[in-house]
């Protein structure tokens, strides 16, 4: 139960192609990611797995079997939208029954169905509120709720978390950890902030215009990012991206260096340049270092407190073996 | 406003406002129920001797009040009847997109800009008249005998004209609380495997309760007062099969000259309409309630 692929999958609105051809594998179990900055069709892509977008052409299988022209109901797949899309005038206990309900399930299995569901999302106290009575995490919580009862063979979760206030935003993201952990189904999360999507992720697909950047686990992102874009998306804060002599240097047409890459020194080191703001998060500090004549600016990650001002000199030293090279377009040399 | 001076000064300064609103009200109102206690006939010049609640028991006991008051409510929920669930299905149509969907629009919110005296002149002269209409051109193409809409059934007819000029606004609100509905929630239950229909009835009526409410109030207290059409097509006839209670206390006042009862039927209208009003407002408005 869960597999899901993608053959040759693309989509146009009208003349204009929003997913160039792709193909992409979601295995049994796994919690796959979409991500990449707005525009670039993940959503759209998530769309036509879930079947509220017709593909233009290709095919799209669940369970090896051909889902291209199945109706969203038959798919056996549940979502969870961005604004969560409860239904305002039903009670909780009836939003998260109503697809049970379509389903013409024998009552008393949906209301088993209905109070596990509760009790693993901490609801059984909400049951007959209305979702405007509920706070944001409630209600995202009533909204997953109403994915779980379905018991689908996958689930889909719509950007679930950008309405959240940031510290929700972490409580909800390790509760949606767990209930992977718990149920074990294949789900597939859509999302632009690549925090989320690293610490969520079995594996990441980078998107980018609609196009696949990258597949692969979160570090293998972090570590081996296939091209300049992957490099400078994952990874906070950015990596470096230098072009020039210096990436001549080392054969390359850009090289790319994390801020936790280089080390910092106040007398020497190979580059030179002058701190401008620095981010004090107590944990680590972030510089920004400018005037260095290889980029714009530079960011570098010190552990801990370290006490340089603005307009101090610093020095920086890369640790050559974390040096990232690319080739003039943009793709990774090894 | 908070201080105890200025909100001092506001009473006073709304208070010309007010007394003027509350003359308005009041001063006609209080004339009505004065003059549904005389005997003031118009025929009958000289006194008006105060005559108690005569005028209210030969209202009550006219054979035709009783005709007028179930045509009044025929008519109120009749054309409700037809404007919501017209209004609804007019409103699905026009929410999709299609081409033309402005002329469309503007054309279907037409009838509603048409003097009620015109419409119905139309209606009576170039579409019921039973010689010259438009339906009594359609029947003889088909070899039917002409229906003559308005002496036969004179209140159907009627409930016709008025719903045909009431569908516009029901629908405008309709289509604009469909348009207002979150489109997620309809993709979320297209995955929860509910079908057009299961969307329909479990999606889009709920989210449409409160605008069907609002038509519900607005337009009842319009229709319990319909008169325009009424004159200009039957004039309450044939006998009294298309009069209602407005056009009821017309006849009492100015085609009898019975100052008096007229304006005890105006006091009964009143009394009526304010039943009405409180029967609807325990029905449907719970719905107002955010």
């Amino acid at each position: 139960m869960g597999r899901i692929t993608l053959d040759k999958v693309t989509k146009s609105f009208g003349e204009v192609q929003v997913i160039p051809p792709l193909d992409l594998t979601i295995d049994e179990g796994e919690f796959v990611v979409f991500v990449g900055p707005s525009g670039c069709g993940k959503s759209t892509l998530l769309r036509l797995i879930a079947g509220l977008e017709d593909i233009t052409s290709g095919q799209i299988r669940i369970d090896r079997q051909d889902a291209t022209h199945v109706p969203p109901a038959k798919r056996g797949l549940a979502m969870v939208f961005q604004s969560y899309a409860l239904y305002p005038h039903m009670s909780v206990r009836k939003n998260i029954a109503f697809p049970l309900k379509m389903a013409k399930m024998d009552p008393a299995e949906r209301d088993r169905r209905v109070d596990y569901a509760a009790k693993v999302l901490n609801l059984t106290d909400y049951m007959d509120r209305r979702p405007g009575q509920l706070s944001g995490g409630q209600r995202q919580r009533v909204a997953i709720g109403r994915a779980i009862v379905r018991e689908p063979a996958a689930f889909l979760f719509d950007e679930p978390l950008s309405n959240l206030d940031a510290a929700l935003r972490v409580n909800m993201r390790l509760e949606i950890s767990e209930l992977h952990n718990t149920l074990k189904t294949t789900m597939i999360y859509v999302t632009h902030d690549q925090v989320e999507a690293m610490t969520m992720a079995d594996k990441i697909v980078v998107l980018h215009a609609g196009r696949i950047e990258q597949v692969g686990s979160p570090l293998e992102l972090y570590h081996t990012p296939r091209n300049t874009f992957v490099a400078g998306f994952i990874g906070s804060p950015k990596m470096n991206l230098i072009e020039g002599p210096e990436a001549e240097k080392h054969d390359a047409h850009t090289i790319g260096i994390r801020p936790e890459h280089l080390d910092t020194s106040a007398e020497s080191g190979l580059w030179e340049g002058r701190v401008g703001v620095s981010e004090h998060l107590g944990s680590d500090t972030f510089f920004h270092v400018h005037d260095t004549g290889l980029a714009e600016m530079l960011t570098v990650r010190a552990s801990g407190e370290v006490a340089l001002r603005h307009g101090d000199k610093i020095f920086l030293t890369p640790q050559m073996d974390k040096l990232h090279r690319f080739d003039a377009q943009g793709l990774r040399i090894a | 406003m908070a201080t105890q001076h200025s909100r001092a000064a506001a009473r006073f300064m709304i208070s010309p406002s007010v007394l003027l609103l509350l003359g308005w009200m009041l001063i006609p109102l209080g004339m009505t129920i004065y003059f549904s206690l005389l005997r003031y006939n118009l025929l009958m010049p000289g006194e008006h001797p105060f005559v108690g609640w005569e005028n209210y028991s030969y209202f009550l006991s006219d054979p035709a009040f009783k005709t007028a008051l179930i045509n009044t409510l025929l008519l109120v929920v009749g054309v409700l009847i037809i404007t919501v669930v017209g209004g609804v299905l007019l409103g699905l149509l026009l929410d999709q997109a299609m081409w033309g969907q402005g002329i469309v629009r503007i054309l279907v919110i037409a009838p509603f800009f048409v003097m009620p005296t015109v419409s119905a002149l139309v209606w009576k002269n170039m579409f019921m008249n039973p010689v010259n209409g438009l339906f009594a051109y359609a029947a003889k193409f088909l070899g039917l005998q002409p229906y003559d809409f308005l002496s036969q059934a004179p209140l159907m007819s009627i409930i016709g004209i008025v719903s045909w000029q009431w569908l516009p606004f029901a629908t405008l609100i309709l289509l604009t609380a469909m348009q207002s509905l979150d489109q997620e929630q309809l993709e979320a239950a297209e995955m929860d495997g509910a079908g057009p229909f299961s969307r329909f009835f479990y999606i889009t009526v709920p989210h449409l309760s409160r605008a069907v409410t609002v038509v519900i109030l607005i337009q009842t207290i319009f229709l319990l007062s319909i008169f325009a059409e009424i004159l200009v097509t039957t004039n309450g006839g044939p006998g009294n099969a298309s009069t209602n209670l407005t056009y009821l206390v017309y006849a009492e006042s100015l085609l009898r000259f019975d100052v008096g009862t007229g304006s005890a039927g105006g006091v009964v209208a009143i009394v009526l309409a304010n039943i009405v009003a409180i029967f609807l407002m325990r029905m449907i408005g719970k719905n107002l309630d955010a």
